[in-house]
C-alpha cells in the first residue's frame, strides 16, 4: 500500500527543473508563461525548482551548443532516479535551424534518453502542458517498474 | 499503561502523526488561497502530502563533498524537536507533558529546526548553501529579537499576583479567567508583531530569502534530494502547525470546551486563519525582500510594535 | 589530616613548577610525569574536600604556621575554604590536569618545555591560591604570580606572530589592574588594620563604609574586574587568548578570568556586603550587560578562531557578571551555574581550536574549511560545545542561561523596575548572536568545502582526544542532570557566597560577630521557586523515543526503496551542484556570512572597530578611565 501511495504521488507532484542549451529564449518564456494565471499548471502538481537535486523532470530547451554539452551532461547526471528528460522546442533533437553549425554538438539523444519531445518553434503553453502530463505519467511508470 | 499512553501522545496525538498530517494540510490550505488570491486554480490542498510521498520514493543522492553523518541527521534533528514542541504547546485546556517545558523553552527549540536547516546546508559542502546559511543566520537574529520581546510581555501579562511566568499551565489559565490575551487591547501589537514574526520562523514567501530558489538555488537545501528533502519540506509543515498553535495558545487561548475533540477542532480553525492571515496574505501581495531590509524590517516596525506592548504591560494595561 | 589538603594542593602546584625546574629539563618523561603529577595530586586533594565542604557544610579555616588570632585579631595568614571557594577551586583543578593532559601531546612540537610546565604549574598554584586564600594581602600576592605567569605564557610561543605585543599589552593592562589591586588593600589595611578576609568583613559591618574604604572598594573591585575581562578591560584578553598556545588559552578562559569573578563576589558580597544596595546591583548588571553584548558582537565580525572564541568568553563572563549583579538567590546560582559551564564548554572548544591547529597549523577561519571529513570526533566534540555555548537545550549551557533569564526577569517584576525587563531581553539576544556566530564557526571550519591546505589534515592523537572527551561529556552531563549540579555543588556555592556570619565565625571564632554587635543575617533566603518548568530527563526520553521512531521508519522507507549508496568518486551524480559547473570552476562564495546584520549596524561596527585599535596606550586609557568611572559611581550612589 506504502508503494501504491508513493507510485500515485510520482505522477502528482512532479517537480521541473530547466536546463537552457544555447535556447533563443523562446521556448523558455513559453515554459514560464505555463505557471502563470491563465494555464496554472501547479493545479496539477507542477513546480520550478531551483537545483537538479529536487528535480523529477528536467526541461531542456534549445540546441546543444558545444559550450553548454559539458555542463548539461553534468546537470543531468545530478537528478535523482527516477526522472524524465522532456526536449522542449524543435531545437535539443533535430537542431532546428541551428543544424551544421560548427559550435553545435548535436541532437539531445546523443547524451541521454530523451522520454518525452515537445515540438514546435515555439511550442504553445498547451502543447508543453500536455509534453508534462505525459512526461508525469511516464515518471510513475519508471518509478512502478523499478 | 502511561508508558502506552506516552507512545500514543508520541507518536500520534498530539505527536508526530497529527501534527504531520495537520501541518501538510496547513500548508497545502496556503498554497490554494494563495493560488486563489492570485485567481489561479492552485494546486489540491493534499498537494503537500503528493509532494511528500514523492519525495520518499525518490533517490536520496549523498555527494562526496557532504559529511555524510551530519548531512543526514540535520534534518531528523529539526524533526524531533519539532514534534517535542508540538508535545509542549498546550490545545486549550489539554497538554500532553506539562510541567516539561515553558516559554524560554520553546523559544529556544524553536532555533532548532532553523539550526538544523543551517548545519545540514552547512554539511553539505555547496557554496550556494553557504549564502543561504548566511541569510538564514541573519534573518534569525532579525526575528528573534521580536520573538523574544512578545513571549516576554505575555510572561508578564499571565501573572497574577504582580510576578512573572514563563509557564503554559498559568497563561491558559489566565486566559480561562480573563478572557483571550488579544481580548486585552494592550496585547494588541504584541499579537500583530507575532503574527509578522510567523512568516519568517517558518520561512513562508516574503522572507524566504535563505531558500530563494530563483537566486541561490534553494540555499541550504540544494544538495538534499529525496527523503531527506522530504523530511525537510515535512518540517517546514510542521513549523506552520507549530507557530500558530503557539500563537492560539499565546493570544487565543482558554479555558475551551472542555471536550478535547472540539478543542482540537477550534485549534484547526485558529490555526487555519492564522495561517491565512500571516503567511498566505503576504505570501500572495509581497515580492521578497532582501535580506537587509528584512533584518532592517523586523528591528524596527515588528520591534517597536512589541516593545509598544511590553511597555504597556509593565504599566499595568 | 584532611584540614591540611587546601595548603597541600596550592603547595603541591608551585613544587611541582620547581622541580620541572631542577629537574625536567634534560628528560622528556621525568618532565611530562611530573607535569601531570603535580596537576594530578591537587584534583584528588580538592576532590577529597568534596564531601565535608559541599555536602555536609563545614567551613574549614587553616592558619599557616599556626598563627592563630590573639585576642580577636588575626596577625596570622589564613586559608579559609568555604563551599564557594571550594566551587572555584574544583574549576581551577579540574582545568589545569586537563589542560596539562593536553599539553602533553599538543605542545610536543614546542621546545624549551620545561619553562612552560614549570609556568603553567605556577599559573595554576596561583590561582588555586587566590581562590581558596582568606587573606586580602594574600589574594595581591596571588593576583601578581598568576598575571606574570600569564603574561610569559602569552608570550610562550613567540616565534608566532604578534604573541609578544599580547604579552606587552596583558603586562600592561593586567600591571595596572594589579596596582589597584595594591591600593586598594592599602586603603582597606590603613582603615581597618587587619588582612584576614572574616575580620574585614566583621569590621566593616560594624563600623560601617567610610569614603575611603569605598574608595579601597573601588579600586580592587575594578582591579579584579581587570582580572575577569570585564568591559572595558577586555581587549587584552583577545590578545592573549588568541596568541596563547591552546591548552593556555583555555587556563586563561577556564579559571584565570574565574579568579577575577570569585574576587568579585567575594568582595561585593563578603567582605563590603554592598549587594544589599541597589546602586551596586546597577553598576554590576550594568557592565555585565555591556561585556555580554560587546563581547559578542565583536565576536561576529572575528576572522579567527582563538580570537573569536576570545570575545564570546568574555561575553558568556557578562552572563555570569550580571547573575550575580541580580543579588537574588536564583541569580547567584544561575551565575555560578553558568560560570560551572563557561569552564567546560570554553575549554572544550578551546582544545578543539587546539586540535585544529595541531592538524593544520593555522586557526584563520579563511584558510580553514571542510574539516568535518578529516576530523570526525573533534567536529562531534566542537558541536557539543557550540550547542552548550549557544543554550540549546538540553545542553549545560541552556540550564544555567534559563536560570539567569529567570532571575532577570523576576527581578524585574518584583522590583517593578523595567531596567532589568530590558536585561532579559538583552540576554536572550546575546544568546541568539552567540548561536549565530558559532553557526559561522561550524560552516567555515568543520563544513563547507575542503580548503586548499587542509588535506593533510589528520585526527589528533588518542591523549589530546580524551580530555575533549572528558569536557564533552560532563558538558553534556550538567545539562541533564541540573538537579545533581544544583544541589551538590551550585546551592552549597551560593548559599556561602551570602552566608556572611558563617564565613567570619569559622575564621575568628565562634560569636566574634555578635562581640562586635554583628547580628547574624540572613539577607538572602535560598530558597527560590522556578517559574517555569524544564526537565531534562523527561526531554531527554522524548528525544530516545522519537529518534528510535524516525530510525524504524527511516528503516522501512529504506526497505521499500531500496537502498541509500555510497558515493562512487569519479561519477558526477555525486558532484556539489555549482549551476552545471566542475568544481574547479565555480565562482560561487559567500564572503562575510554576517553582511545583512553588519550593513544595518554598521556604526555600531565601525564604532566598535575604531575602539579596539589595538593600541596599548588605548587600553590602559580605557583601563583608567573604566576605574575612573567606577570609582565615581561607587562614591556617588554607595
Amino acid at each position: 500500500m506504502f508503494k501504491k501511495i508513493i507510485d500515485n504521488s510520482m505522477a502528482k507532484s512532479p517537480w521541473i527543473y530547466h536546463i537552457n542549451t544555447g535556447s533563443c529564449n523562446g521556448c523558455d518564456i513559453e515554459l514560464v508563461s505555463v505557471i502563470t494565471p491563465r494555464y496554472d499548471a501547479e493545479r496539477m502538481g507542477f513546480k520550478l525548482t531551483g537545483t537538479p537535486r529536487h528535480a523529477d523532470i528536467v526541461v531542456v530547451s534549445g540546441p546543444v551548443t558545444s559550450q553548454s554539452k559539458e555542463r548539461l551532461v553534468r546537470t543531468l547526471a545530478q537528478v535523482p532516479e527516477p526522472r524524465v528528460i522532456v526536449s522542449l522546442g524543435s531545437c535539443p533533437r533535430p537542431c532546428n535551424v541551428f543544424k551544421g553549425s560548427y559550435s553545435v554538438e548535436g541532437p539531445l539523444d546523443k547524451f541521454c534518453e530523451v522520454d518525452v519531445s515537445v515540438a514546435g518553434c515555439t511550442p504553445k503553453p498547451e502543447a508543453i502542458i500536455d509534453g508534462l502530463a505525459l512526461a508525469a505519467q511516464i515518471l510513475k511508470e519508471k518509478r512502478r517498474q523499478k | 499503561m502511561q508508558i502506552l499512553l506516552d507512545l500514543f501522545y508520541v507518536l500520534i496525538f498530539p505527536g508526530f502523526l497529527f501534527c504531520a498530517v495537520v501541518g501538510l494540510l496547513l500548508a497545502g490550505i496556503d498554497r490554494k488561497i494563495v493560488a486563489r488570491m492570485q485567481k489561479r486554480m492552485g494546486p489540491p490542498i493534499v498537494q503537500p502530502f503528493y509532494d511528500f510521498f514523492k519525495l520518499l520514493g525518490k533517490e536520496t543522492i549523498i555527494p562526496h563533498a557532504a559529511s555524510r553523518g551530519v548531512f543526514i541527521a540535520a534534518p531528523l534533528l529539526g524533526l524531533v524537536s519539532l514534534v517535542v514542541m508540538a508535545l509542549f504547546i498546550p490545545v486549550f485546556g489539554f497538554t500532553a507533558f506539562s510541567g516539561v517545558a515553558d516559554l524560554i523553552v520553546i523559544l529556544y527549540l524553536l532555533t532548532i529546526p532553523a539550526a538544523a536547516i543551517i548545519v545540514g546546508g552547512a554539511a553539505s559542502g555547496s557554496p550556494y548553501a553557504g549564502v543561504g546559511i548566511s541569510r538564514e543566520m541573519v534573518a534569525i537574529v532579525a526575528y528573534e529579537l521580536p520573538l523574544i520581546i512578545v513571549l516576554l510581555t505575555v510572561g508578564k501579562k499571565a501573572a497574577l499576583d504582580g510576578g512573572i511566568t514563563f509557564s503554559f499551565t498559568e497563561i491558559q489559565a489566565y486566559q480561562a479567567e480573563f478572557g483571550s490575551m488579544l481580548s486585552h487591547w494592550s496585547m494588541i501589537p504584541a499579537a500583530v508583531a507575532m503574527l509578522l514574526v510567523i512568516p519568517s520562523e517558518v520561512g513562508s514567501h516574503p522572507f524566504d530569502v535563505a531558500e530563494a530558489e530563483t537566486e541561490i538555488c534553494e540555499g541550504p537545501l540544494v544538495e538534499y534530494s529525496g527523503s531527506l528533502l522530504g523530511i525537510y519540506k515535512l518540517n517546514h509543515a510542521i513549523k506552520m502547525f507549530i507557530l500558530t498553535a503557539l500563537f492560539a495558545a499565546l493570544f487565543l487561548g482558554g479555558a475551551g470546551s472542555g471536550i478535547l475533540i472540539v478543542d482540537v477542532l477550534l485549534l484547526l480553525l485558529i490555526c487555519t486563519v492564522v495561517t491565512i492571515l500571516s503567511m498566505s496574505l503576504p505570501h500572495a501581495i509581497s515580492a521578497r525582500l532582501k535580506v537587509e531590509k528584512m533584518f532592517k524590517f523586523y528591528w524596527t516596525l515588528v520591534t517597536v510594535l512589541a516593545v509598544i506592548s511590553l511597555v504597556l504591560v509593565w504599566m499595568g494595561f | 589530616m584532611i584540614q591540611h589538603f587546601p595548603i597541600l594542593s596550592i603547595m603541591s602546584l608551585f613544587l611541582g613548577s620547581f622541580l620541572i625546574v631542577i629537574f625536567g629539563g634534560k628528560n622528556r618523561f621525568i618532565r611530562n610525569s611530573l607535569a601531570v603529577l603535580f596537576s594530578a595530586i591537587p584534583l584528588v586533594l580538592i576532590c577529597c574536600l568534596i564531601k565535608p565542604i559541599l555536602i555536609d557544610g563545614e567551613i574549614f579555616s587553616y592558619w599557616m604556621g599556626d598563627w592563630e588570632p590573639v585576642s580577636g585579631f588575626a596577625i596570622g595568614i589564613g586559608l579559609e575554604v568555604d563551599a564557594l571557594s571550594l566551587f572555584f577551586a574544583l574549576l581551577v583543578v579540574l582545568t589545569i590536569f586537563l589542560a596539562a593532559v593536553f599539553s602533553l601531546k599538543y605542545m610536543s612540537r614546542d621546545d624549551a618545555l620545561d619553562k612552560y610546565y614549570t609556568l603553567f604549574l605556577m599559573l595554576g598554584g596561583g590561582v588555586l591560591g587566590l581562590v581558596l586564600s582568606g587573606d586580602l594581602f594574600n589574594m595581591y600576592i596571588m593576583v601578581e604570580i598568576l598575571t606574570f605567569a600569564s603574561v610569559a605564557l602569552t608570550a610562550f610561543r613567540n616565534w608566532g606572530k604578534g604573541s609578544l605585543e599580547a604579552a606587552f599589552k596583558y603586562l600592561v593592562v593586567g600591571s595596572i589592574g594589579s596596582a589597584f589591586i595594591l591600593t586598594g588593600v592599602i586603603l582597606i589595611y590603613a582603615q581597618v588594620h587587619t588582612l584576614s578576609l572574616a575580620q574585614i568583613s566583621a569590621l566593616l559591618a560594624t563600623e560601617g563604609l567610610t569614603p575611603a574604604t569605598i574608595f579601597g572598594f573601588a579600586l580592587l573591585f575594578a582591579g579584579y574586574a581587570t582580572k575577569a575581562y570585564i568591559v572595558p578591560f577586555h581587549p587584552v584578553a583577545a590578545d592573549a587568548y588568541m596568541t596563547a598556545p591552546s591548552s593556555i588559552s583555555m587556563v586563561f578562559s577556564g579559571m584565570v578570568n574565574k579568579a577575577g569573578i570569585y574576587g568579585m563576589i567575594r568582595l561585593v558580597y563578603m567582605v563590603f556586603q554592598a549587594m544589599s544596595q541597589s546602586a551596586m546591583q546597577y553598576i554590576i548588571v550594568i557592565l555585565g550587560c555591556l561585556t555580554m553584548f560587546i563581547g559578542v558582537t565583536m565576536a561576529l565580525s572575528q576572522h579567527d578562531f582563538k580570537r573569536l572564541l576570545a570575545f564570546h568568553s568574555i561575553s558568556q563572563i557578562g552572563y555570569v557578571l550580571t547573575a550575580v549583579g541580580l543579588a537574588t538567590a536564583l541569580g547567584i546560582s544561575g551565575g555560578l551555574y553558568h560560570a560551572l559551564n563557561h569552564t567546560l564548554f570554553k575549554g572544550l572548544l578551546f582544545l578543539c581550536a587546539g586540535a585544529v591547529f595541531y592538524s593544520v597549523g593555522s586557526t584563520d577561519l579563511d584558510k580553514l574549511g571542510g574539516l568535518a571529513k578529516k576530523m570526525p570526533q573533534t567536529t562531534i566534540i566542537f558541536l557539543i560545545g557550540a550547542f552548550s555555548i549557544s543554550g540549546l537545550p538540553p545542553f549545560n549551557g541552556f540550564m544555567s542561561k534559563w536560570m539567569i533569564y529567570q532571575a532577570a526577569y523576576e527581578k524585574a517584576a518584583l522590583e517593578g523596575s523595567f531596567f532589568y525587563a530590558l536585561v532579559t531581553i538583552v540576554g536572550l539576544l546575546v544568546s541568539v548572536l552567540t548561536l549565530a556566530s558559532f553557526i559561522k564557526v561550524t560552516q567555515s571550519v568543520f563544513f563547507g568545502q575542503l580548503a586548499p591546505g587542509c588535506e593533510k589534515a589528520k585526527e589528533v592523537p588518542f591523549s589530546m582526544r580524551w580530555p575533549m572527551w572528558l569536557m564533552a561529556i560532563l558538558c553534556v552531563l550538567t545539562g541533564l542532570f541540573p538537579g545533581f549540579v544544583n544541589r551538590y555543588l551550585v546551592v552549597p556555592a551560593s548559599a556561602a557566597a551570602i552566608d556572611t556570619t558563617g564565613y567570619i565565625d569559622a575564621m575568628m571564632g565562634a560569636g566574634y560577630g555578635q562581640q562586635l554587635g554583628l547580628s547574624p543575617e540572613t539577607a538572602l533566603s535560598l530558597e527560590y521557586e522556578l517559574t517555569g518548568y524544564w526537565d531534562p530527563i523527561a526531554w531527554l526520553v522524548l528525544f530516545v523515543v522519537l529518534l528510535a521512531g524516525l530510525m524504524i521508519s527511516l528503516g522501512l522507507g529504506k526497505a521499500s526503496r531500496g537502498p541509500v549508496r555510497r558515493p562512487v568518486p569519479a561519477d558526477p551524480k555525486y558532484d556539489t551542484f555549482f549551476g552545471g559547473e566542475a568544481s574547479q570552476h565555480s565562482h560561487v562564495g559567500g564572503s562575510d556570512l554576517f553582511w545583512g546584520l553588519k550593513h544595518n549596524l554598521r556604526h555600531y561596527f565601525r564604532f566598535m572597530h575604531s575602539m579596539h585599535s589595538g593600541v596599548v596606550n588605548d587600553y590602559a586609557l580605557w583601563t583608567v578611565a573604566g576605574t575612573a568611572v567606577i570609582i565615581l559611581f561607587m562614591i556617588l550612589f554607595l
